[in-house]
Order: C-alpha cells, then structure tokens, then sequence
C-alpha cells in the first residue's frame, strides 16, 4: 500500500504539468439549508465507542460526540476545565473531587450527573481495553464515588501526578442509553461501535462503513457554539493526491493527510489555508541497548555523533526542528540538555576508538516501516554518515506488525530501529516512562534500557505530587537519557493541515495526533 | 453434464478447506502479534492478555484452526480483533462493491475487446492491427493504479466530468439494502437519480481496472481469430461464397470465443481479489482494501472471511467457465 503512495505521488508529479488549472472550487456542501464541513481523511474509524480505542480517527470522532471532564486546547497545550469547572486536590494528593457544571446534557435530552460520569471510569476500567492502561494501575472503580449530582470523587491508591493529565482521553457516555442497548453482557460495546451516547457538540448521524461518517450539530449543546455549521461528514480519501484534488475542488473543506510535496504545491493555492504547527511526536533512531554490539555505548555514542541531523529538516522541506532533549517541545518541564549529539565526525571517531570496535568493520541493522519514504531516506542518510565510521548499514524495511514483533524481544530487538512516538500527555512523565524497565517491549520500548539511576529518578517523580519538586528530577532524568544514549534523538516534524479560506475557527494543539482535528470550534462563514 | 457439476462442486469443497489451511497457517506463522497491535501501543501486559483471551489467540494454532472451522459451519464468521465488528456484516458490507465494480469493468473489456479481437485478426498486419497491438501492449504493461490516478487527475479534476471517487455523491443517502449491490437496488426501488449517479462514479474506477483484461482479451481472441480463419471449413465458407460478415461473425467467432472464455473467466476470478489498488485510487469501498487492512494489522478473522468468499467465488467463476465450454464445446462434454 504504501508503495503505492509513493509510486502514485511520483504520478501526480507527473501530472502537475497536465493539471495547470483545475476546476474552481465549488462552494462548500449544505444541507436542508446549513452548511456542512466535509473532511478528507486517510484512516477509517474502526470504532466508536470511548472505552474501547483512542487512536487518532476514532478520537477525532470522539471528542466531537463526547465530552470529558477536562480538555486539552491551544499550543503549548494546556489542560482546561470541561465538564468539571473546577477541581480540588486534597493534601495527602490522593483525592480528587470534580465540581460539574450543571447544565450539560446528553444527546436524548437526559441530565450529564455524576453518576455517569462514575459510571463511565467504571466501564471503562472494566472493559480494560483502550484508554484503561492510563488509571488502571492506581485507580479502582470502587473508589469513585458521587458526593451529589455535581460532585464525584476520586480516590487514587497512591499519589500520582500526572493523573488529570489523562483526564481529557476518558470521554463521558450515557448509562441508561447504553445499558438499554447492552447484549450479552457486553456494557454496550456491539452497541457503541457505531452509535453513540455522548453529551458533545455534535451528534452522529450516519455511518457508511469504509466510506464515511456524518455528524449533525447538537442545538442543546451546553457550551454553545463559536459559529454556525449544520453538520460535518468525515469522508475516507486513502491518497494523498486525491485528497489534493478533492481541497482543490472544494469537494473537501479540510485536509491533513498531504504528503510534504504534496503540501508544498498546495499551499500556493488561491482560496486555501496551510498551517505547519509543531507536534508533540518525536522522531528517533533507537538502539537496543542490549543489542550484541549496540549494549557499547562507546557506539551508540559514536554513531550518534558521526548521524547528518541536517538531512533529517531535509526530508521534510524544512518543516520539523530538531529535538535539543528527550522531551519535545511541548512537554512540560522540557529544557535544552546542553550536550545533545549533533554531527562530529571528529568526536565520532573519538569515541568509536574507545568502543570495542575501533576500526569500525561492522554491520548494524536499521528496521523502519516498508513502504514509508520518510523513514527509507533517513536510512540512507544513516549509511552516508557512518561510511565515515567504516560501518555499514543493512537497511530492513518491515510491515508495522512485524517490526513491533521483532521489537518485542530482547533478542530480536534490532540494533536501530526508526520510531515516531506521540506521548498521549504532556506530563513529562508520559515521555520518561518510555524509557523506564516497564516500557520495554513497546514500540517505543524497543532500546531495552534499563538504568538503576535513571529509574529511580522516574518512579519518584511520577510519585511526587508537587511540581516545585517534580521538575528538578525531570531536568536530571532528561540528563541522564542523553547520556545514556538509547537512541539518535532526531527531530519533531511539524504538522501539516490545508483548510478552505472560507473555513473559521481552527485550533491546533500539539497534544492531538497526526491526523486528528477537534471539530468543535470550526465554522464556516 | 450433471455428473461433471457434481464432481467439480465435491473437488470445490476439498479446495475451499486447503485454501483455508493455507491461509490460516501462514497468517499464523507471521511473527506479529494481532492482540498487542489491537490492545494498543500502551496497553499493558494484562490489557493485551484480556484480548488474547477473548480471541483465542492463547490456543496453540491447531486447536484455533479447529475451532474457526467448527464456528464457521454454525453460521459464526467471528469478529475483527481492530474493529470489533463482526466480519460477516464487514462482507456483506464491502464484497458486493467489488462485485459491481468488478462486473461492470469486465463487460466493458468483453463489449470492447472482442470486437477490437475480430478487427484485428480480420485486419491482419494492416495499420488497425498495429494500433490495436499498440493498445494491448500498453494495456498489459501500464500499472492500474497509474493509470488510475491519470483518469482521476485529468477527468475528474481537470475536466471535472466524473467525480474524484466514491460510489456515489455524500450526500446522497443510499437506497435500503436488497441485494447490498448499490445501482440493482436504487433501481429495485425505483430511485433513477441514484442510479445515475451511482454510473457516474463507477465509469472511471471501472475503466481503469478493465485495461489488463481488455488486453487479454484482445490478444487471446486475435490469435485464436487468426487460428481460425485458417481452417478448412472457413475456406469452404468463402468458397461457397457466404459474406465476410457472416463468416468471420458467426463462424469464426463463434469457435474462437472458447479460449476467450476461459480467459474472462480467469480474468474475472483475477479481478476480484485484485481491485485494491484502483479501490485505494477511487476510494471504492470495496473487499480489496478490507482485506489488504485486515492483513496489515494481522487481524486474522477479517482475513479468513475474505479468503473464503474471494477464493469461492474464484472457484465458482472457473466452474462456470466449465460449463459453458461443456455447452459450447460437446467434444468436452463428451469426455466427462
């Protein structure tokens, strides 16, 4: 498949010189008489239902039938009051009490209480798929409890900090609408999989499967609206080319899923709209530090040193920066480490002398997705560099499902393994767990650290309470990754969205995934 | 003829069962681990685990092999692990898009290339047969999906004759379910405009998936045109002085048209499991793209379900063929 992304996108190079004046754009689609926002994306929503999955499809989805207590806007992100105006911690930090606004309801018209949302974090950790993983380990159902209809408590088995970071993914649903759809014991999931029983803006209104989804706007929606739009339809355009095509003839209000050529020729469009935006993904080259030869750090230092960091901006037209700490720029508490690796043949050869290769002579592999042109090009920039090293490259491109696989184990881990990871925070503890002993075997896991120190360091600050005394250790912990070296820290490319100019109100955050896009501020005048 | 069916629809089921041991095992043996890709990237160990259990893919494959055929001949198609929907439903959905994609675009390369098969064996070695060859060869040799995307880019952007994909407009809601094949049901129901437009966005994903069969066509039915027009009894034909017309259109063709038909035939089967790439192109929502979807995220039950309804109906098509043969042919009917 993706081979053919990539062959089509050299067709549609092609074709630019065929295509010189397309069609003008047709004014946006209506119905029965309001405006609809039509958007094009690449990934079909496999499921609606919030407990059960938060991959960036289904959450674009989600947050525009759902609500959750808390929401994260703006860049850098922030987490604001939602559905609970306001919270209280309680000094030991074990207990949460939520205060709810209390004109929020759901879609049938019944009343958003407390108890649903107790309900909901019940279901949810019950269920144990999806977003479970993020509470499970110290919050038990039992200890939610409804104070009255506008006030619930949570009560943690321990202190954990970033735990209302994780608040906006736990999207609030009906019970009573649910549970009238409950079939064999199932809490609804057959049910919620193409219905929904939120309290968000907008309301589900027909699902096509592999072909679209349509929303229809909730004129009871307790927070109002910034703008006037009827409806939105998420349409499933899997090229890149097509997507252009379709922005271009006003088939599609919004798109994100451009290629960077693809992107550039766009945006010099009339009529359109392009927002390059940093992320909160970061891109990087991971050793396994267990590996036979990568556990030499003298190597992974090496190796670091001699990568070009230049040609990874390259790849991406100029539109990523460079990562200056394990931490991407938005994570809370991230500072520039001082001595983060950029190209030194020099320092290279230094430490590749202490290594137990000193003349080089060896081979490392390299494992990136098949068919994924970006992650091929920086393979090639990596066999340019370490040609200095006397170190050559095998280049494995593997399906996602096998490299995961071969990352699973220590003993297939390869020594370099190309990773975007998305933190689904901007705790800082959401980027230093991934460095911890119980990430590994994770995508993102796949280095195999494991440092006593560095451990230490992670577990009590996940622990801490305040941030007065979180941030100190968060400014050692990212230190110590860098000396550590599990990986060539690379870059955060940044995102690339293309919207109609007759389009108002986007917001970005870097906090959202790849191709996802909050609905709820949009409007077309 | 009775006895020949019977025989072919007994060996159809022993193949049908091999296929799916095949497919089975080599979706199984793949060092991907479908229960951690569905649990997600951060789930923990007992998140991935909870899926494993619910999906049996704690049971030595064997056991899960058995247990797939035994849910199966109950009715029970199973569900995706990544969707969570059943896959029966998923089928019903998105074969019959393919069905319709894949049937108009072969009528189109049957009313086309036969013709085009006659002229040019007809034509021998003239400036018409060069042309033809030039159009085969072409055919055979350009990839779909580039094609594809040339006719999306010229027609349906520049141009703007035919829309840039789908099957039909988005805001058109579709007609009910009867037969789940989208254009017999918006005329079952009476709704032309559906229809209408349902043909606007078949034209260009058809035309484009057609090329190689067309091309196939061509050549097969040239050379066995050409075959033909040699033989004995053509010759008496002339002799007795019967027109071109009648000679080469009912004749010839008629003797010709056996190879041909085991050539659309093929064609067909073909066709059906390889639309992926102008469904991707044209946003078809079509068996294609779900079972190449399924496949990249090891989600073993889509996979199945789409083996057996593809390699059925590849059986099926093949069968057929036979049958027709047996009519056309009595000296095959004869031997069995």
């Amino acid at each position: 498949m993706n081979q053919l992304i990539r062959m089509g996108f050299a067709a549609s190079m092609m074709a630019a010189c065929l295509v010189t004046t397309a069609v003008p754009a047709d004014a946006f689609e209506r119905r029965d008489g309001e405006k609809i926002l039509v958007t094009a994306q690449r990934q079909a929503v496999p499921t609606m239902d919030p407990s059960v999955k938060y991959d960036a499809s289904t959450r674009t989805m989600q947050q525009a039938m759902y609500d959750a207590l808390l929401k994260y806007v703006d860049t850098p992100p922030k987490v604001v009051p939602w559905l609970a105006k306001s919270f209280d911690v309680s000094d030991d930090g074990l207990t949460y009490t939520f205060h709810l606004v209390d004109n929020a309801k759901f879609h049938n018209g019944d009343p958003l209480d407390a108890e649903a949302v107790r309900w909901s974090f019940e279901r949810t950790l019950t269920i144990g798929k999806g977003p479970a993983w993020m509470l499970n380990s110290f919050l038990k159902a039992e200890n939610i409890k409804v104070v009255d209809a506008t006030t619930v408590t949570f009560t943690l088995d321990r202190p954990f900090a970033p735990f209302t970071s994780f608040l906006p993914w736990w999207y609030i649903m009906n019970p009573k609408q649910v549970m009238a759809n409950e079939k064999d014991g199932d809490l609804g999931q057959a049910w919620l999989i193409e219905n929904e029983a939120g309290s968000g803006p907008y309301m589900l209104k027909r699902v096509e499967q592999g072909t679209l989804y349509e929303l229809e706007r909730f004129d009871g929606y307790w927070k109002g609206f910034q703008g006037p739009l009827g409806g939105i339809i998420y349409k499933l355009i899997r090229e890149s080319s097509a997507q252009r095509a379709a922005l271009m003839r006003g088939e599609a209000d919004l798109v994100t899923g451009l290629s960077p050529d693809e992107f550039d020729q766009i945006s010099k469009a009339k009529g359109i709209v392009t927002s390059t935006k940093p992320a909160l993904t970061a891109f990087g080259i991971k050793f396994n530090t267990q590996g036979e030869k990568t556990s030499d750090i003298n190597l992974r230092k090496a190796v670091a040193y001699a990568f070009d960091y230049e040609g990874l901006i390259k790849i991406y037209n100029g539109r990523a920066v460079l990562q200056t700490s394990p931490f991407t720029d938005s994570i809370l508490g991230k500072i520039e480490v001082p001595n983060i690796p950029r190209q030194d043949i020099a320092k290279a050869k230094e430490y590749l002398a202490k290594s137990k290769y000193p003349g080089g002579g060896i081979e490392l592999e390299y494992v990136y997705v098949q068919g994924l042109e970006e992650e091929r090009l920086m393979g090639l920039i990596l066999i340019d560099s370490l040609q200095e090293l006397n170190i050559t490259v095998k280049m494995v491109p593997l399906t996602w499902a096998n490299m995961v696989a071969r990352g699973s184990k220590v003993e297939t881990s390869p020594d370099m393994i190309a990773i975007f990871a998305t933190p689904v925070s901007i705790d800082p503890d959401a980027v230093a767990i991934q460095y911890h002993p119980s990430s590994q075997g994770a995508y993102y896991g796949v280095h195999y650290l494991d440092d006593a120190t560095l451990n230490e360091m992670i577990e009590t600050a996940r622990f801490t309470t305040k941030w007065e005394e979180r941030k100190p250790i968060y400014e050692e912990i990212q230190k110590r990754i860098v000396d550590l070296q599990p990986e060539i820290f690379g870059m955060m490319r940044e995102r690339r969205i293309a919207y109609r100019d007759w389009l108002k109100g986007y917001e970005y955050s870097p906090v959202r995934m790849t191709e996802e896009v909050d609905f709820y501020p949009l409007y077309i005048e | 003829m009775l006895r020949f069916t019977l025989k072919r629809a007994v060996l159809m089921v022993f193949m049908l069962l091999g296929l799916l041991a095949i497919t089975f095992t080599i979706s199984h043996i793949a060092p991907s681990d479908p229960a951690a890709l569905a649990a997600g990237p951060d789930a923990n160990v007992e998140m991935i685990e909870r899926y494993r259990v619910e999906y049996g893919l704690d049971r030595p494959v064997y056991e899960q092999f058995a247990i797939y055929l035994g849910r199966l001949l109950t009715g029970n198609w199973g569900k995706s692990i990544h969707t969570t929907r059943q896959v029966w439903d998923d089928l019903v959905e998105y074969f019959p898009n393919t069905v319709e994609l894949v049937v108009f675009s072969i009528m189109i390369a049957i009313v086309l290339g036969v013709p085009l098969g006659v002229i040019a064996a007809v034509y021998q070695n003239r400036p018409i047969d060069h042309v033809i060859r030039i159009l085969t060869v072409t055919g055979v040799a350009m990839p779909m999906f580039w094609l594809g995307l040339m006719a999306q880019l010229y027609f349906a952007l520049h141009l703007g004759w035919f829309p840039l994909g789908g099957r039909i407009d988005m805001m058109t809601d579709p007609p009910g379910d009867i037969t789940h094949l989208l254009m017999i049901d918006s005329l079952l129901r009476g709704e032309f405009g559906t229809f209408l437009e349902a043909l606007h966005h078949i034209v260009l994903p058809a035309v484009a998936l057609c090329f190689p069969a067309l091309a196939s066509i061509i050549r097969v039915n040239r050379a066995e045109m050409l075959e033909t027009l040699k033989q004995d009894y053509i010759v008496n034909a002339r002799a007795q002085g019967l027109t071109t017309f009648r000679i080469v259109a009912i004749y010839a063709l008629k003797n010709a048209m056996l190879p041909t038909m085991a050539m659309i035939g093929l064609r067909f089967g073909w066709m059906l499991g390889g639309t992926v790439l102008v469904e991707t192109v044209f946003d078809w929502p079509g068996i294609g793209l779900y079972a190449v979807q399924a496949a990249i995220s090891s989600d073993f039950e889509p996979i199945m379900g789409a083996t057996i309804v593809l390699g059925f109906f590849f059986m099926m098509t093949n069968l057929l063929i036979d049958i027709i043969y047996g009519i056309l042919d009595p000296r095959v009917r004869d031997q069995v």
